[in-house]
């Protein structure tokens, strides 16, 4: 197997008495674009600033391009080859893009001046008018720019479309998409808007509590993951591995299956329920059920496939 | 490029500091041959020649009474800007990402003021010197033009101070009001133990300044090495607690 573009091991956060990321193991394959999913809070922003030196991690490891972020040496390292866009975009306000682009040049070796030419005409951005008084739309199209013109290996993208109409969205994740397409950069993107991570992403990965509740191939989502509904007197919480989750709606139970929702709803029949439906999982219903907490018995990852862990070298 | 980003982020600061300092030291150093005749104003050059060695000590110590916050703004104003102040406005992400290590930017921006300064009490002290020189025709200076180095000596202390506070409060604002608070708290403590107790206590720093300032001529003999080496070493504490605060913040 390749070396991992991004490799969490355990990987934990604690601000306090408040627990922001616990034991998460990620592996995210060089080339891949991984959506990271989960509400406000659940612990996205605080996982990206922990593989950028931002945030100590608390416990466990991470490594990013086989690096490790909390080596100065080696972090200096990864910010050379990792291009990163916050949630908050904040850059210089007296700034133009025009001045931030020539500062931003400096830094990085593989600073590609056509790509940002051609970023700035393509996405239409006022290059001499000073950042602060630019639109929320065109700061983060300067912000892409930035990160997209630095010549990265990964882009680590914190909810990069956040505030935008859908127009601006939609050319924000075209150019993401072209640019992977183009030069096959590992993207890690994360967001809570689940039609643009369907929209650009092979994996997902969704984040509850700083819990890794799922990692899964979106196509392998969309092809195996069902919804098995039943009702019927002592029903299991959960009755086989492929069981990624079950919530109780009334008389009703609600079953998240991962694979082989034929076989796990026949073994309910035994038990003599009845099946009232099986039914294919979008990436929304998955992650509603996932994160609803409504229903005490909803068992979380129980039976959720975690990420393969590797050893550390 | 951060040092460029530094100076065009001081810029203006700087500009207003460098003309605030020259303006009144070029009005001090024409002021007495300024005088009024017949409801008109003009400039009397005879009252630099009747006795230059007089004026020059006259018109020096208003030169230097002028300049005397001129070190202290600038370091306070300058050193607000420091890479702690980013922070809070959430440029620090920005910042923080590139791949540069945190002690080079906080010693990057320390450097930009560091010249800053220099030239801030550089250009009026001795652009009045020379006014001042050519006036009266003597140029024997020296208190003038030593000032602008002891300024800064005196200075830079409070340039790291600045920095540091900057660091611990994660604004600029913050870090002005600290560093403003700290000095204020010190000079107060420093009156308390010095008039009740008739303690005659030595400067901690800003022994340099002093010394400009009570000798007509600088005496090498009195001057206060002591106070220099705890200047010198404030100086290059200050941005080394501020240097390991910001390696270990988190954001």
């Amino acid at each position: 197997m390749s070396e991992a573009a991004i490799l969490t091991e355990g990987l934990s956060k604690s601000f306090e008495a408040q627990t922001a990321v616990s034991q998460l193991n990620l592996r995210i394959q060089p080339g891949a674009v991984y959506g990271f999913l989960g509400r406000n809070g659940a612990g996205k922003t605080t996982t990206m600033r922990m593989l950028l030196g931002l945030v100590r991690p608390t416990k466990g490891r991470a490594r990013v391009l086989g690096l490790d972020p909390t080596n100065e040496t080696e972090l200096l390292r990864i910010l050379e080859r990792v291009a990163f866009v916050p949630q908050r975009k904040q850059l210089y306000g007296w700034a133009t893009p025009t001045e931030l682009v020539r500062m931003n040049k400096a830094y990085f070796p593989r600073w590609s001046d056509d790509a940002a030419a051609q970023l700035a005409k393509r996405l239409e951005i006022p290059m001499k008018t000073a950042f602060k008084k630019l639109s929320i739309g065109n700061q983060s199209k300067v912000a892409l720019l930035l990160a997209l013109a630095q010549g990265a290996e990964v882009l680590i993208l914190d909810e990069p479309t956040a505030g935008l109409d859908p127009v601006m969205v939609d050319e924000i994740l075209r150019t993401l998409v072209e640019d992977h397409v183009s030069q096959g950069r590992t993207i890690f993107v994360s967001s809570h808007h689940l039609g643009e991570v369907e929209q650009i992403c092979d994996w997902v990965g969704i984040l509850e509590e700083g819990r890794l509740l799922l990692e899964s191939r979106l196509e392998e989502i969309r092809q195996e993951f069902r919804l098995v509904i039943a009702s019927g007197e002592g029903l299991p919480d959960v009755a086989s591995k492929d069981v990624v989750s079950a919530t109780t709606d009334g008389r009703f139970r609600r079953y998240v299956v991962a694979r082989e929702a034929e076989g796990f709803a026949a073994e309910l029949r035994g038990q003599g329920a009845a099946i009232l439906e099986i039914s294919p999982l979008g990436l929304r219903e998955l992650f509603l059920h996932l994160v609803r907490k409504e229903d005490a018995c909803t068992p979380g990852n129980v039976g959720a496939k975690p990420a393969p862990v590797s050893s550390f070298s | 490029m951060y040092a460029w980003k530094c100076w065009r982020e001081t810029r203006a600061s700087f500009i207003f500091l460098l003309m605030l300092s020259t303006l009144p030291a070029l009005l001090v150093t024409l002021g007495p041959g300024i005088k009024e005749r017949n409801g008109w104003w003009h400039f009397d050059r005879s009252e630099y020649t009747h006795d230059p060695a007089l004026m020059v000590h006259l018109v020096s110590a208003m030169i230097l009474s002028v300049l005397l916050l001129s070190p202290f703004l600038s370091a306070v104003f300058l050193g607000a800007t420091a890479s702690g102040s980013e922070i809070e406005p959430g440029t620090i992400e920005y910042l923080w990402t590139r791949p540069r290590t945190r002690a080079s930017v906080t010693w990057i921006h320390w450097g930009v003021c560091l010249a800053e300064m220099v030239i801030v009490a550089v250009v009026p002290t001795y652009l009045a010197a020379a006014v001042l020189g050519a006036l009266t025709r003597n140029w024997n200076l020296p208190l003038l033009l030593l000032a602008p180095w002891v300024m800064v000596i005196v200075g830079v202390p409070m340039l790291g101070l600045t920095t540091l506070m900057t660091a611990l409060r994660r604004s600029s604002k913050g870090g002005l009001i600290f560093t403003a608070a700290v000095a204020a708290v010190y000079m107060l403590l420093r009156q308390i133990v010095t008039v009740p107790l008739h303690l005659n206590l030595p400067a901690l720093f800003a022994g340099p300044l002093v010394w400009l300032m009570t000798n007509h001529q600088p005496d090498p003999v009195a001057f206060p090495w002591g106070s220099l080496c705890r200047a010198v070493f404030l100086a290059m504490a200050f941005p080394l607690a501020a240097q390991y605060l910001l390696k270990r913040a988190e954001v």
